[in-house]
């Protein structure tokens, strides 16, 4: 290609996204919950440029943006689901409409192939707040497989946003003991970083693991990314001791990891704060399920905070996986922050899974964000509308068709 | 002499049986103590029968509310708690609870919620599966839970009875149990008993086998009491000569819902199952007191409102099975409102986590409906926690709603109970202060969490 060719093509490139096909959307007069540093902006406009946010601020005039005013609304960054079967689940009771197991994958199971946009949950859980889910499978076991990032668009064509960005594991439940799980987990590491090597094979054909424990290559491939600090590693714990030695088992191998659950953390929140270790909480449940989550209580989630530690909050159900901000609001009477309960739905979990451009709204930003009657975390509020990319997304679910079936006989 | 040890044996035989009916076994032992007199002053009360009083006083006088209302004179020399306008409401009750029978920590030596062994158990009940040290019924308490109904499990089509319990600290069940509560049968429609059953390739199989199974349980009740019936008419020279018909354990319960003793709370999913359901009530001249979990009751509201029959449901659940798939967030106030508001809507929880924030689930259900059109206050929406379940369990005569003679449990809010942010401050069953946010020493822990994390510790 010669100069003059590459110009002209920069050139119409510039015209056509600059003047003739670009589409501006300006939401006037909202209450803005940012989920940066800039916290709440009252009475302010937003005006989105082909799906992102192009400036935030008072009075902003564009004479050829859709405009919307949205006086006595909130508008907030979509919330985003951590660790959620979204996509892969239509109704836990019944096995084959699940897609979040496998007895022949451990490590390596990633569920992209199985992901159903069009699943009732995901309408439900978009008219939730819901912009983007985590899905990660639940395979029963040390592994339950590998998460990706998924938009409730409901688009049979263009939901992945982002593949295999992290692998979920579980050292809680079951009956081994919990020094067997740390050692599986040690071992398979180890083993996954020679994989492709001489050795592994040596390894292999000696038992380096137990009996009954094999790979394919597929899940020591998935391992390997997390030895090689690619991906982060989730891993389910609660009780307060074997935090501590996930957070030792992390630095011996120099890995990145995530705590899912961590019902005890605020024994340990200082160690946590100390390793940089975020946490996934589910902060609505302060039941002492098992002797591994005695210390299970409401004020956890300020509790981590005030320690440094990075919270993320989520919810137990995947249906409902949008009542994560109804444990927000419950984090917050007991003490967390408003602002911080607001970044653990959104912008923290962008931060914590890199998630680029995500989370939050700020200029440069996808334009995943939603409108609110009120406060995004309080029970009573409801969301008007959610726009994906800029995209308004539709309003309705199969529940609110049900409810209008039978509200006007 | 020999006739008369027979008389004897035979008045004693009668007792038995009578007593049986009259619940003598297993009685109530609780004991609050007396609370003494109490002013609570300056609240804003939603007091259960339906309004709102913006600026009231209540006065509890050993147990029981002796006065409320606007302006009321405040007595010398008693204890008065000013509520500086913050929101009082009758003590919150939850009607679907398993706390005590699956317990935390959820372990099997401890799970006794499902006699699971056969599709017609009417002869268990839960209260003698009730763990008292389940450190789930303290934080059930600080969420305002001043009276619970413990239910056996949904396995079975006929689930055994279940029990009203006062969520109070006590070494004995008895010593919870709700003084002259009515006993409830817990029934169970539609997925849960046909496959647990089905499972084992033994009947119920199939809704149809469900419906059958009821209906043969019923037949067996009926010929139970004719002859009880029978025996108790023949004369006493007649009773003497014959024998008493033998105790049976199922058939005394199931009698007992056919002499209206006995309330029934029916687990039903479907709006086509519960309109089933109030036929076989029809067939065998029994009540149907509550559908529990009643996901699709919204698509029969009319028929429940014109049978007198609640519906127990969650403001949101969905989804975990198929009978569950058809959930709407308005189903609580649909039924409210059917028939020109005369519906019963109750919000349960079924959930130890759930259990501790019902005012929050009925703010979602109540907001839901609202923003259908409808136009519910609070002072209607707390009604769903507090009078109806109370009127489901036959107990809306002693609590609640705060109203003179009434028990007085009393809730104090420290904001408006319909929002997430709001927490209780206070708690008072029959008049005693049982949880306190000012006191760390409140609610009492249970047996279970002392020394449980930390030697010299309570849990938290």
């Amino acid at each position: 290609m010669n100069l003059n060719k590459k110009i002209l093509i920069s050139l119409l490139t510039f015209l056509v996204s600059t003047f003739s096909f670009s589409e501006e959307l300006l939401l006037k007069n909202a209450k803005i919950h940012t989920a940066t540093d800039k916290g709440t902006l009252e009475n302010t406009d937003i005006l989105i440029r082909d799906g992102i946010i192009v400036r935030i601020g008072k009075k902003i005039v564009s004479s050829r943006a859709e405009e919307r005013d949205l006086s006595g609304k909130v508008i907030s960054p979509g919330l985003i689901a951590p660790q959620t079967q979204l996509g892969i689940v239509e109704i836990e009771l019944i096995p084959e409409t699940r897609d979040d197991r496998s007895d022949i994958y451990s490590a390596g199971l990633s569920i992209d192939s199985a992901f159903n946009p069009s699943s009732t949950l995901i309408p439900y859980n978009l008219t939730g707040g819901i912009t983007l889910s985590l899905t990660t499978p639940s395979s029963p076991g040390l592994f339950s497989g590998l998460t990706s990032v998924f938009s409730l668009s409901g688009s049979l064509e263009e939901s992945l946003v982002s593949s295999n960005i992290a692998l979920s594991a579980s050292i809680s439940g079951g009956e081994d003991s919990m020094a067997a799980k740390i050692q599986l987990l040690e071992d398979s590491l180890k083993l996954s970083s020679l994989v492709e090597s001489k050795s592994y094979f040596d390894m292999h054909h000696e038992s380096f693991l137990p009996d009954g424990v094999t790979y394919s290559a597929r899940d020591l491939l998935a391992l390997k990314s997390v030895a090689n600090k690619e991906i982060p590693l989730v891993v389910r714990a609660n009780r307060a001791s074997d935090i501590l030695t996930l957070i030792d088992f992390a630095k011996r191998n120099n890995i990145n990891l995530i705590i899912n659950g961590a019902e005890e953390g605020w024994r340990v929140s200082r160690q946590l704060a100390e390793a940089g270790i975020p946490v996934i909480l589910q902060p609505i449940d302060n039941i002492p399920n098992s002797f591994n989550e005695l210390g299970s209580r409401l004020d956890n989630a300020s509790l981590l905070h005030k320690s440094g530690v990075k919270i993320i909050i989520g919810s137990h159900e995947t249906h409902n996986a949008y009542l994560s901000r109804q444990g927000a609001g419950i984090a917050v009477s007991y003490g967390l922050p408003w602002e911080e309960a607001l970044k653990g739905l959104t912008k923290n979990i962008a931060d914590v899974f890199k998630l680029s451009k995500r989370g939050s709204i700020q200029p440069g930003y996808i334009a995943d964000i939603v409108i609110w009657t009120g406060d995004p975390l309080e029970v009573t509020s409801f969301v008007e509308q959610v726009y994906l990319s800029g995209e308004p997304m539709p309003t309705k679910n199969r529940s609110m068709r049900l409810r209008e079936r039978y509200i006007s006989q | 002499m020999k006739k008369l040890i027979f008389v004897v044996l035979i008045g004693t035989f009668s007792f038995l049986l009578l007593g049986s009916k009259e619940n003598k076994v297993f009685e109530s032992t609780y004991d609050p103590g007396n609370s003494g007199d109490i002013f609570i002053e300056d609240a804003r009360i939603l007091t259960g029968t339906g309004k709102e009083i913006l600026k009231g006083s209540i006065l509890i006088s050993s147990n029981k509310i002796k006065a409320i209302g606007e302006n009321l004179p405040k007595p010398d020399g008693v204890l008065t708690i000013n509520a500086n306008g913050k929101w009082v409401t009758p003590g919150i009750i939850d009607i679907h609870s398993h706390m005590g029978v699956y317990p935390a920590p959820g372990l099997r030596s401890s799970s006794d919620g499902n006699e699971s062994t056969s599709p017609v158990t009417a002869h268990v009940w839960a209260e003698h599966s009730v763990w008292t040290q389940d450190p789930q019924m303290p934080l059930a308490l600080k969420g305002g839970i001043t009276t619970f109904h413990v239910l056996p499990g949904s396995a079975n089509l006929i689930g055994g009875r279940g029990v009203t319990l006062k969520n109070i600290w006590s070494r004995t069940v008895q010593g919870m149990k709700f003084p002259d509560a009515p006993y409830t049968l817990k029934m169970a429609c539609g997925e849960n008993p046909k496959r647990v059953y089905g499972g084992r390739s033994s009947e119920p199989s199939t809704r149809m086998g469900n419906v059958a199974g009821y209906r043969k349980a019923w037949i067996r009740a009926q010929g139970y009491r004719n002859k009880l019936t029978e025996y108790e008419s023949k004369s006493e020279e007649a009773k003497e000569l014959g024998y008493a018909p033998t105790r049976d354990l199922e058939l005394e319960t199931l009698v007992g819902v056919l002499n209206g003793e006995i309330l029934i709370q029916n687990h039903c999913y479907r709006g086509e199952e519960m309109a089933v359901m109030l036929d076989i009530a029809k067939e065998f001249n029994y009540k149907v007191t509550a559908f529990h979990h009643a996901i699709e009751a919204y698509k029969v509201a009319d028929i429940l409102a014109e049978n007198n029959v609640c519906a127990a449901m969650w403001a949101d659940w969905w989804g975990f099975k198929h009978e569950a798939f058809d959930m709407v967030w308005e189903n609580a106030a649909i039924v409210d409102q059917a028939n020109v508001g005369t519906g019963c809507a109750i919000i349960h929880s079924d959930s130890s986590v759930g259990i501790q924030r019902l005012n929050q689930e009925a703010a979602k259900a109540m907001a839901a409906g609202n923003r259908a059109g409808f136009n519910i206050p609070p002072s209607r929406a707390i009604q769903w926690i507090s009078a109806n379940p109370a009127k489901a369990l036959g107990i809306a005569e002693r609590t609640g709603s705060l109203e003179v003679g009434k028990m007085a449990d009393v809730v104090v809010w420290d904001g408006n109970p319909f929002s997430v942010y709001t927490k209780t401050e206070k708690v008072f069953v029959d008049g005693i202060l049982l949880y306190d946010k000012d006191n760390p020493l409140t609610p009492k822990a249970t047996d279970f969490e002392l020394g449980i994390i930390s030697s010299e510790g309570d849990r938290l």
